[in-house]
């Protein structure tokens, strides 16, 4: 939905020249002679407020925009009926139309806003770059890290819970990795985010800026061995922190037969396009 | 080894054996299963494929007709209908258990809620009180529809003199004498209300056969300091020399799970009247896709929430204008706006 927000500036800004026009012409109006007043009371045009401006964004058509389907709606791989799926899909599609949920990626940078009693103001701002986006249909999770007062933080969101009252992408860019908790156990300039960070524009269209950073890490010991094969990260410098044969010896846990197996394949394409053009549907109504 | 390749020998000896009239049906499907029941038949056995195949679409369409006859329970001679008294006990529905999903209250605490679908739901017969036990009415209600070739034909008489395609689940609810309803009426979800409780029964998941570790939570013994060949067993079976014997019922390894289990007092969260989900709280035994007995709550604290009730159930035709879906009044809606927790 970030086309959304471009039309909405424009829809602002007809708006405001609009309520200007009429106010000049209500002013007018009013400085008219009594007479006219008083003989207009009951031939005063009733009050027809504006029609609203169609707006068509001609710069961008509408296939060059980036199709991007949250994963969240992509069912897993269960003996589940698909009905349960189509009605969970109805409540998430219900929750965005009041909530807008942007598109993000992990490696982007959010800043979330949540209704919180304990809080002055009865709502907390956190922002964090995202390291994970965990679940499926409505329970679906994102977690946001940031480092505060030297203290990593880390924050576990549901995307659809009702507390939450605005989601923002401060930047959207994607990284070498699906999942950034290596981050922990990473130098910790790799995890601060400046929470009075100015959103960075992106466009709609295109493809999303991949951040190819590759982080310095801690000595070890880690959380997790990460230079493991099952996790196949890209986005560490393995060479500062590790020797060769340490790499090598990393590659006796490797299972080079698991891209091969048949069993755990799982083809989402049609599915997918089949969900897109449903979401699509159902959230322009 | 040498057994198994007997069999497989045997049946493709078998196969070859069988006249010509059963070409239909090409032997490469039982190749690979042993078939050890030898005796009976499955309908498409002996049948050619035409036939089979009107065999199919016949059942379907049957099925489809006896639905539409039974859509209007009211105009169709229905049995008197009483008033819902305090002590009265109302028919249960035959669900098939979906899944699980979250649910929001509107002052932001998660309960997990599970979703049971109530497919052809049918009422198949009714026992009187001399019938059934001496105590009470029973009413006999069916769940999902299943094909009738399985089926052996005393079952398919029962469904013939209900007028009801044969049901997977067919269970006895005990009912009051006023609670009574015709065979053949239709079941929906809207018999239940939001923010009544229910007692759900369903078959929980099997385990097979389990150590008392797993079974009953007990505590094994350390894996280190000199255990020999004793980690995860009972120890002790009973206290002696006094009573000299294992008491009866003593927790040991046995058969666990693929048992009935009822859990009790479910708050139901929502109700959704165009698929007929009904959205329970908490979990439920069984697997995804079984059938459960869904019935109004025996707890005698949670009696109160159950106020006029549709009794003896919901019909479609006379208080038919429901919306499409029902919401406890505690329950966030996702068409409202995001909560501010004041």
């Amino acid at each position: 939905m970030a086309a959304c927000t471009k039309r909405l500036d424009r829809f602002i800004i007809s708006l405001r020249l609009l309520r200007n026009l009429q106010l000049q012409n209500e002013r007018f109006l009013s400085t008219s002679p009594c007479l006219r007043v008083a003989g207009n009371d009951s031939e005063s045009p009733k009050f027809v407020p504006p029609s609203k401006p169609v707006i068509v964004d001609k710069t961008q058509t509408v296939a060059s925009l980036r199709k991007f389907l949250s994963p969240e709606f992509i069912p897993p791989r269960q003996r589940t009926d698909p009905l349960k799926f189509s009605i969970e899909r109805k409540d998430m599609i219900r929750r965005r139309k009041v909530l807008n949920i942007p598109e993000f990626y992990v490696g982007s940078i959010l800043a979330v806003i949540m209704a919180d009693p304990n809080a002055s103001g009865k709502s907390n701002r956190f922002v964090g770059i995202c390291i994970q986006r965990g679940g499926k249909g409505l329970g679906a999770t994102f977690v946001l890290r940031n480092i505060i007062n030297n203290q990593g933080v880390e924050i576990c969101y549901e995307l659809y819970n009702p507390r939450i009252q605005k989601i923002e992408v401060l930047k959207l860019e994607k990284r070498l990795d699906d999942n950034l908790m290596y981050l922990r156990d990473a130098l910790p300039e790799y995890s601060t985010v400046d929470p009075e960070m100015k959103p960075v524009p992106f466009s709609p269209t295109g493809e999303v800026p991949v951040n190819k950073i590759k982080v310095r890490m801690r000595p070890k010991p880690w959380s997790k061995r990460w230079e493991r094969p099952k996790f196949n990260l890209q986005g560490i410098r393995f060479d500062l922190s590790l020797t060769p044969e340490q790499m090598e010896h990393a590659q006796k846990w490797a299972q080079p037969w698991l891209e091969y197996d048949m069993l755990k394949e799982y083809d989402t394409s049609k599915l997918e396009e089949q969900i897109i053009k449903e979401v699509q549907q159902e959230m322009s109504k | 080894m040498a057994a198994w390749s007997c069999r497989f020998l045997f049946l493709l000896r078998g196969t070859r054996v069988i006249p010509p009239r059963a070409t239909a049906e090409r032997p490469a499907l039982l190749v690979g299963c042993i078939r050890t029941a030898k005796t009976t038949t499955w309908f498409e056995e002996n049948l050619t494929e035409d036939n089979q195949e009107y065999m199919r679409k016949s059942m379907a369409e049957e099925y489809r007709r006896q639905t539409a006859e039974k859509l209007n329970p009211l105009k169709d001679e229905p049995w008197p209908r009483h008033e819902w008294t305090e002590g009265s006990r109302r028919v249960g529905l035959v669900a098939v258990k979906l899944g699980m999903v979250p649910v929001w209250t509107k002052t932001g605490e998660r309960h997990v809620v599970t979703m049971l679908q109530v497919q052809d739901c049918h009422i198949i017969k009714c026992l009187s009180k001399e019938e059934y036990d001496g105590h009470s009415a029973a009413l006999i209600v069916g769940g999902k529809n299943v094909s009738p070739f399985h089926r052996s034909e005393k079952q398919m008489e029962v469904f013939r003199n209900a007028g009801v395609p044969p049901k997977q689940k067919v269970t006895a609810f005990k009912v009051s004498d006023s609670a009574i309803i015709k065979p053949g009426t239709p079941l929906y979800a809207a018999h239940f209300r939001p923010g009544q409780y229910v007692d759900v029964t369903g078959k929980s998941i099997g385990k097979g056969f389990q150590g008392v570790m797993k079974r009953w939570g007990f505590k094994g013994q350390p894996a280190t300091h000199g255990q020999t060949k004793t980690h995860r067993r009972p120890g002790a079976s009973g206290p002696g020399g006094d009573p000299a014997k294992v008491f009866k019922g003593k927790k040991m390894p046995g058969q666990m799970g693929n048992s009935y289990i009822t859990a009790y007092g479910l708050k139901i969260w929502r109700v959704n009247t165009k698929y007929n989900v009904l959205y329970v709280n908490g979990s439920v035994p069984g697997h995804k896709n079984c059938l459960l007995k869904v019935r109004d709550t025996v707890l005698p604290s949670r009696r109160s929430t159950l106020l006029n009730p549709p009794f003896p159930t919901y019909f479609t035709e006379e208080d038919g204008d429901l919306d499409e879906d029902l919401y406890d009044e505690d329950l966030f809606v996702h068409t409202e706006p995001s909560l501010t927790l004041t």
